[in-house]
């Protein structure tokens, strides 16, 4: 989908909760008053080159939090926050207010992380292919890693819908409602694939479950 | 350990799934800049306020636009573009696979769609979902993806493609579902219908 933007229809009904933005709760009480986002982009599309950065420092923290969570690897956060931005200023004429522009900024930059992990996942298929395959279904106990760095590869073996609500959810504190917003589905749907996210996570680290000490 | 206690223990290790560092601003901020500068930039959306006196202007302008493009459409026949054009002779074969699979593609979901009212085995669907996954990654390989619209409708098509491909007689209701939310989200139907011409795609071979 565009790399993008078509597959995010969205509900986008209802007003998104700013408290949840970490730039609003840290912000220094005597900074001088933030400008709106309303405003900020009023200028931007006027061609104003500071609204675009005050537009960008208002919101690539969360907008980075999100992305790196996704991709795991600094360069590749990186990029995909660039790409993010770009595209955001180059839409932002068709962003309708609807909703707010920190959830309509996670949306792309979701869009953008998934496109970029599929990218990623098959050029690892394709080096797999080239290189030896791994013995299958014979792991070393031994080998285990302890219950962070098994998570962690549990997590990026989900599928992709499931891993994007976890993370967003039990990793990064978006409630459904939010979710919802940001990947275009219902909020049911979201509590769907977190049950079934959280089952397979069950599964993948079943052998912890009595193993009181990791 | 039940698993609401597992559950539990899982989401205090995730809180540390991908800890993010601080963010590098003005790195970033810099390479955005910069590509900012190196694009032609898009027309600028004018509230209708401000445009409507030029309403005379463009109006005329159009109309000469119009009339030019008229005259030219009849002295020349240029093909029609289309989403998965390639731009060379070469492309051309790549370009009739490509449309035979988007139109494939079509009809198989077209059927699939209408099967998920009843219930019953999806193990068939899912075997053709996987011939038609290994054609679409061959595409997406090929300079048929050249085009980033053809790509995009390639990569949607995939992840539809995979979820079906995985259907076994266990998959639950729920599975199903989330099959048909993510064709009806991606407009992948529309999509593909756009890309395809009318009557040019033979559905031999899938069904």
């Amino acid at each position: 989908m565009q790399a993008g933007l078509e597959w995010l229809p969205g509900d986008f009904s209802q007003p998104f909760r700013p408290h949840r933005c970490p730039i609003a709760e840290d912000r220094d009480p005597h900074a001088p008053e933030p400008v709106s986002d309303a405003e900020l982009i009023d200028r931007v599309l006027a061609g104003d080159p500071e609204a675009e950065r005050a537009l960008y420092d208002a919101h690539v923290d969360r907008v980075f939090r999100l992305v790196y969570r996704m991709a795991g690897d600094l360069d590749r956060a990186q990029d995909w926050v660039q790409e993010t931005f770009i595209r955001a200023f180059e839409k932002l004429g068709d962003f309708r207010g609807e909703s707010a522009l920190s959830t309509w900024l996670c949306s792309i930059a979701m869009s953008v992380s998934l496109n970029g992990l599929r990218k990623v996942k098959r050029f690892r298929e394709r080096e797999v292919a080239l290189d030896d395959a791994p013995p299958v279904g014979f792991t070393p106990r031994e080998a285990d890693p302890d219950l962070k760095t098994r998570l962690a590869q549990a997590i990026e073996d989900l599928p992709e819908g499931y891993r994007a609500v976890f993370v967003m959810h039990d990793v990064e504190g978006f409630t459904h409602e939010e979710i919802g917003r940001t990947l275009g589905v219902q909020p049911g749907t979201s509590k769907a694939q977190l049950f079934r996210a959280r089952a397979k996570l069950r599964q993948a680290l079943a052998d912890f479950a009595g193993d009181r000490n990791v | 350990m039940t698993d609401d206690q597992l559950d539990e223990r899982i989401r205090g290790a995730a809180r540390e799934y991908n800890a993010p560092p601080a963010t590098p601003r003005e790195e970033m901020w810099a390479r955005i800049a910069e590509a900012r500068r190196d694009r032609v930039p898009e027309p600028r959306v004018i509230p209708l306020r401000r445009r409507r006196w030029r309403w005379a202007g463009l109006a005329a302008a159009a109309a000469a636009l119009l009339a030019v493009g008229v005259g030219i459409g009849r002295v020349s026949v240029a093909p029609e573009a289309s989403v998965w054009e390639v731009p060379s002779a070469k492309g051309a074969a790549y370009r009739l696979a490509a449309q035979e699979h988007l139109g494939q593609s079509e009809a198989f979901l077209t059927l699939f769609r209408a099967s998920l009212q009843q219930p019953g085995d999806h193990r068939l669907a899912a075997a053709s979902a996987r011939q038609l996954l290994a054609t679409n990654r061959l595409l997406l390989d090929s300079p048929a993806a050249g085009n980033p619209k053809t790509r995009l409708l390639l990569e949607d098509l995939e992840l539809v493609l995979a979820e079906i491909a995985q259907l076994s007689p266990s998959s639950r209701a729920e599975d199903l579902e989330l099959i048909r939310e993510g064709i009806e989200q991606g407009g992948v139907m529309p999509r593909l219908r756009t890309a395809v011409p009318a009557g040019a795609a033979p559905t031999q071979g899938v069904l």
